[in-house]
């Protein structure tokens, strides 16, 4: 895979003589636009982008790349497409794993960034999409190995409609993945928006320039932290700002988690850190109340949610859930409210095939870590790394639920969940104020 | 008899009064400066907190969990309220020193320079202190939080540990800063916490055989987790 025409900026971004008299916010705005030019140069004139930011991705980025040129090619009356990887500075040569001719004759186009950090290279297709002035743009993980021609033209079909502002994937999955997106992130979004998106982070997306160009004014004068949580960011603004949001479904999904998954308590970092931080910059929308939520306009089926999948350890996840009330206990002092801990207690006595931890408790404590976050009670990585345990249990009570419920009652479940943290967002609110 | 006593009486009085106007300048001095010391102290005080508030001493503080330190140790006083108070006595303390030392007493002379050579040693053994706990504080959580989520069993005894060795060398650093029997210091130190080391260690390996095979144990579990058909995101 030699020779394949890469656009660098390690050589025009590194000797910027201005870098010296701006801070470091200035800095990597500055970066960022450098790179989107980049990513626009590589795609050219198109109507279509489709960006494919990548880190550690050789094994899935070759596969990926096939599957979204077959989707374009069968699209190509929508007009000129163009697929850009964007390589965040991967160290397992995934730029050379890249095809250098695809299905329709697309050429993708390569972009390699000093920066190592996949929400930077996110970030740099966003503005590549805005600079470039397209139609369309989609943005792909080059690890969701599941995507398919369908499914992106699910995608990108009511932004080109003009239906849309911003498309976020729906899947169908077992009730055994996705957890932290059933049972915190859709729910709590769901409650403190008035919008049921189901997937918060969703590893691909569609959205039109006109939503791209809003997203990056609301990060203005913030990129440096938009870099750490652009994935979260994108889909929050969608609903804070009124946007035309459509879900399309994209069947199952298949990840390859790159060269070193993240342990549990970082991948609640990454993900929790970013949308409790968020909600202090919508406090405006979310603390004047959602009212009643309504669903998304959805193309394609409906995602199914499926019995959990066999071997899961649930015993595991109680054990790590009362490891944590004996020992975290002092530290969850300072963060929940006396009423929860109360409720919470008593959950450690469970046995094993009885344990259950009730969707309202959960909910409680869910907004007193948001709240706490906000109030940086905590050091805010201690702080969330510390809901560790809660969250194991939170989730095995919700699988044992779900052996135990039918196929055709699973999604009652979820329903509960959204509705207890409908319920107590005021809690939230009050602690706020 | 009646006029020897009288004598006696217009004399002693009359000494009295000449000892007494000898001292009263130097009294008069003394209560003058420990009032400007204690007006200087007043105003560095005010000047302090304003200036730490303005800099967001407080929400900083709140960041580092110097905060939540201190409630926990009880103190209800924010932590620049608390910098202006060490300042106020700092600064009154010279003024009385000074105040002392004009009185000429023979004891007292040196009194401020020794105390003004002394007082950054006080001031950089503080810090010292106080960032020692702070550390301490961030590394005994760090360190729970991870061993509970690694599911150590025994994560409060490391944290423990953690803490206190820190604790022991910050106040080791302290100690020597103050140049207070350094000697002794670093030979106590170095054997202090030489021994816990070595001590933690035994334990660790003989005494606690059940918690090094629980974190070996979770560590490879760490790699079945992988296996795991839980997704989370």
């Amino acid at each position: 895979m030699q020779g394949i025409p890469f656009v660098s900026f390690v050589d025009f971004v590194v000797n910027n003589p201005d870098q010296g008299r701006r801070g470091v916010e200035g800095r990597v705005a500055e970066r960022v636009a450098l790179e989107g030019q980049a990513v626009a140069r590589a795609s050219g004139s198109v109507d279509v982008l489709v960006g494919i930011p990548a880190l550690n991705q050789a094994r899935s980025v070759g596969h990926v790349v096939e599957r979204v040129a077959a989707g374009l090619a069968k699209q190509r009356d929508r007009g000129r497409a163009a697929i850009v990887v964007v390589d965040a500075g991967s160290r397992d040569r995934t730029p050379e794993a890249v095809p250098q001719t695809a299905e329709g004759g697309l050429r993708p186009q390569v972009v390699r960034l000093s920066q190592a950090s996949r929400g930077r290279a996110l970030l740099a297709t966003l503005a590549g999409a805005r600079q470039a002035s397209v139609r369309a743009c989609a943005i792909v993980d080059a690890g969701l190995e599941s995507v398919s021609p369908e499914g992106l033209e699910r995608l990108l079909t009511p932004v080109l409609a003009g239906e849309a502002d911003y498309v976020s994937p729906t899947y169908s999955h077992p009730a055994s993945e996705g957890t932290l997106t059933t049972n915190l992130l859709a729910p709590m979004a769901r409650a403190l928006f008035g919008k049921r998106l189901r997937q918060v982070v969703g590893h691909c997306l569609a959205l039109s320039p006109a939503m791209a160009a809003r997203a990056f004014s609301s990060m203005d004068g913030e990129t440096e932290v938009a870099e750490r949580a652009v994935e979260v960011w994108l889909p929050l603004e969608a609903m804070a700002s009124g946007s035309r949001v459509v879900e399309a479904d994209q069947g199952r999904k298949v990840m390859d988690p790159g060269l070193t998954p993240p342990d549990l308590a970082t991948t609640l970092v990454q993900v929790l850190g970013p949308f409790f931080g968020l909600l202090g910059r919508y406090r405006g929308v979310w603390m004047e109340g959602a009212g009643h939520s309504l669903p998304l306009p959805h193309r394609g089926a409906a995602p199914a949610l499926l019995p959990p999948a066999a071997g899961v350890q649930v015993e595991r996840m109680i054990k790590a859930f009362r490891l944590g009330l004996k020992d975290l206990a002092p530290l969850w002092e300072e963060i929940l409210p006396e009423e929860t801990l109360q409720q919470l207690y008593p959950l450690g006595l469970l046995a094993a095939d009885e344990f259950r931890f009730p969707p309202d408790t959960w909910a409680e404590a869910v907004y007193a870590f948001a709240g706490a976050y906000h109030e940086r009670r905590l050091p805010r990585d201690h702080l969330i790394r510390s809901l560790t345990p809660l969250y194991l249990g939170r989730t095995a009570a919700f699988l044992l639920e779900a052996r135990e419920t039918t196929p055709e009652r699973l999604g009652e479940l979820l329903e509960q969940v959204s509705c207890a943290f409908e319920a107590a967002a005021e809690h939230l609110r009050a602690r706020w104020r | 008899m009646r006029d020897t006593w009288t004598e006696i009486l217009a004399e002693s009085l009359r000494g009295a009064g000449q000892r007494l106007s000898a001292v009263a300048p130097r009294l008069l001095a003394m209560l003058t400066l420990i009032l400007l010391g204690l007006a200087a102290a007043w105003l560095a005080r005010r000047l302090t907190v304003r200036l730490l508030r303005l800099a967001r001493f407080d929400q900083s503080s709140s960041r580092w969990g110097l905060t939540a330190g201190l409630a926990r140790l009880g103190v209800r006083q924010t932590p620049a309220v608390l910098a202006g108070e060490a300042v106020f006595w700092m600064v009154f303390l010279v003024g009385l020193l000074l105040g002392i030392e004009a009185l000429e007493v023979p004891t007292a002379t040196g009194l401020v320079t020794m105390a003004l050579w002394f007082l950054p040693n006080v001031l950089v053994a503080t810090v010292v202190m106080v960032a020692g706990w702070l550390l301490a504080n961030f590394l005994s959580q760090a360190a729970l939080i991870g061993a509970v989520n690694a599911q150590v069993a025994g994560a409060p005894l490391i944290a423990f540990a953690v803490r206190w060795l820190v604790l022991i060398f910050a106040g080791g650093a302290a100690l020597t800063q103050l140049g207070i029997a350094r000697e002794m210091v670093l030979l106590a130190f170095g054997i202090a916490f030489g021994g816990t080391v070595l001590a933690l260690a035994v334990a660790f390996g003989l005494g606690a055989k059940e918690l090094a095979r629980e974190i070996l144990e979770s560590r490879l579990r760490k790699r079945d987790e992988d296996q795991d058909p839980v997704s989370h995101v």
